[in-house]
């Protein structure tokens, strides 16, 4: 197997493969908008002469701090943001050599589901420029896409590396909770979000992934790392009933599954059945009510978070406040977007007095019951297959899936945010010109076990190359 | 929601909402609170809460001082500055 290192010849120690590279970049970036920021020697200096991943170029969504760039979370009230420090992730990557080559656009503060909540640009599916990359990690996966980078870091609360990843065709990891130290990313829900790695290969997921793992004293919420037993040479791939039933019956929440989704699921199932996995069916019964927990849940964290946005001590002020509490009040106003008001008005509320034992604590009810749902399927099987989206990469503006039908469409991807659970979303097959996504679900730690089975299917379905795709593969 | 209750909310959010913006943040909230009602179908009385689905208690460091310059890092990004000081509209 060549490693990401051999395979990109430390590109950004040679001045010559470094220009004609850039030019690619600048090119594909014009057309996608996947980058804020794009700078190949800004961070240059952080990252080691040599190591593992020396002069490999990656980039960075725009939560997630790299000193010297700015740190935007495609924010208005963050526009001139200078990170301060550097996110332990990073840090260790940057310890291998690798070389932060530009921020990566998202949903304000990490908040949707197709990276037009950002308050900077839209972002365009580097397979069809018409539709959205996915989100909140929709620049990182574009990047990738389009070839720019080998991987890029994004951050998953509710599904925003796997979704991206789907929809534009290439691999997304979101690590167990706790496996990667969350120092350096920008708050949202603290409970639920993880940075994974978003990336053209599953080698790369993997390498990427053991470098930045790893308790971090700088995050009281990272775990030391312990890999899960190693399972049976055979793997038992369990298929959750409440996915196969179609969604969407009358008084189940969710979207019906779109018919290129089914396909492509029923596909697989066949296809690694052919690999030597055994295929069974398991029940989670509590997906149906996964979308309102994780709603509930994440708006609370994120009501309490962004609190500390008030324009004080960094971020957009409001000119012309009388005093202090006005100065706060006008500065958020006029700093949040839509969705992130939202959110926060949301979530103030299911913490009001008198409200929350009815939401957030019942939300909190119904995460345990998640989690014994998985814990159950666990003992009967070592890998969970499901949809990630239940629809393909759909068209910019809302005109497919509106805000609201875009929440309820987390269907598949928030049950592993609730239970903590690792789950690595892969390339599954491309029908009608876009690509579609699924993704293998695993106990906590057993990240291995996903990867050993990505890379079985990848040998007969590697990660499909877009239109855009150039030659810096 | 009705929009006695969205003030309120707005209030504590520490958002100033116009008109405009009530009517449309109003319709949006009450939306997904009639989703979230299908939470009320399960039988939660037995089961406890999870706050963090794996963090099983609290970890703490020792509290040492670092001189990594990152109080100027921070102070530059303050809106304004007087000397070492952040300027805010006055208290009194």
């Amino acid at each position: 197997m060549v490693s990401l290192a051999e395979h990109w010849q430390g590109l950004c120690d040679r001045p010559e493969s470094l220009a004609e590279w850039r030019r690619y970049a600048l090119e594909a970036d014009k057309k996608t908008g996947c980058f804020l920021q794009f700078d190949p020697l800004l961070a240059r200096d952080r990252s080691a002469a040599s190591g593992s991943l020396a002069g490999v170029p990656f980039a960075v969504k725009d939560n997630i701090a790299v000193e010297p760039f700015r740190l935007t979370c495609a924010s208005r009230f963050l526009a001139n943001l200078v990170s301060p420090y550097t996110a332990t992730a990073v840090r260790r990557l940057q310890a291998q050599g690798a070389v932060v080559v530009g921020k990566t656009n998202l949903d304000e503060f990490g908040m949707g589901s197709s990276t037009e909540n950002s308050a900077y640009q839209k972002t365009l599916n580097p397979w069809n420029l018409t539709r959205v990359p996915g989100g909140s990690s929709g620049g990182s996966a574009a990047a990738v896409a389009a070839g720019i980078v080998p991987f890029a870091l994004g951050s998953d609360t509710g599904g925003s590396v796997r979704q991206p990843a789907a929809f534009c065709g290439v691999y997304g990891l979101k690590p167990t909770y706790g496996a990667v130290s969350r120092y350096g990313l920008v708050a949202y829900a603290s409970s639920l979000e993880v940075i994974g790695v978003i990336s053209k290969t599953v080698a790369a997921a993997g390498e990427v992934f053991r470098l930045m793992r790893g308790q971090d004293e700088l995050d009281h919420s990272s775990l030391e790392y312990r890999p899960a037993q190693d399972p049976p040479k055979k793997l038992c791939v369990g298929l959750p009933v409440e996915c196969l039933r179609a969604v969407g019956e009358p008084g189940t929440q969710g979207i019906p599954l779109h018919p290129d989704v089914q396909a492509t699921l029923e596909k697989t199932a066949q296809t690694l059945k052919e690999l030597g996995f055994t295929l069974r069916e398991v029940s989670l019964p509590s997906l149906e009510y996964v979308v309102s927990a994780y709603f509930v849940i994440a708006c609370a964290e994120a009501s309490a978070n962004l609190a500390r946005f008030d324009g004080i001590r960094y971020g957009a002020r409001a000119q012309g406040a009388d005093n202090q509490e006005q100065l706060v009040i006008s500065s958020r106003s006029r700093g949040f977007g839509d969705e992130v008001k939202l959110r926060i008005l949301l979530g103030t509320y299911v913490l009001r007095s008198g409200f929350q034992d009815q939401y957030y604590l019942r939300a909190q009810r119904i995460r345990t019951a998640i989690r014994r749902d998985f814990e159950r399927a666990f003992s009967e099987v070592q890998l969970i297959l499901m949809p990630v989206y239940p629809t393909p990469a759909f068209k910019l503006g809302g005109v497919e899936l509106d805000p609201f039908a875009q929440k309820l469409a987390d269907q598949f991807t928030c049950s592993a945010n609730l239970a903590g659970l690792p789950a690595l979303s892969f390339p599954a097959a491309v029908k009608n010109g876009l690509p579609i996504g699924l993704q293998f679900l695993a106990p906590p730690f057993a990240e291995d076990r996903l990867l050993r089975a990505c890379s079985a299917f990848e040998e007969v379905s590697p990660s499909p190359n877009p239109p855009l795709y150039g030659p810096w593969s | 929601m009705d929009r006695e209750e969205l003030s309120i909310t707005a209030l504590m959010s520490r958002l100033d909402l116009d008109e405009e913006e009530m009517e449309r943040f109003g319709g949006a909230v009450s939306r997904l609170l009639e989703t979230f009602c299908a939470m009320m179908q399960v039988e939660v009385e037995n089961l406890p809460p999870t706050t963090h689905a794996l963090l099983k208690d609290n970890r703490l460091r020792e509290d040492r001082p670092v001189e990594d310059g990152a109080a100027d890092r921070l102070l530059a990004n303050a809106p304004e500055l007087e000397e070492r000081f952040i300027v805010i509209p006055n208290v009194l």
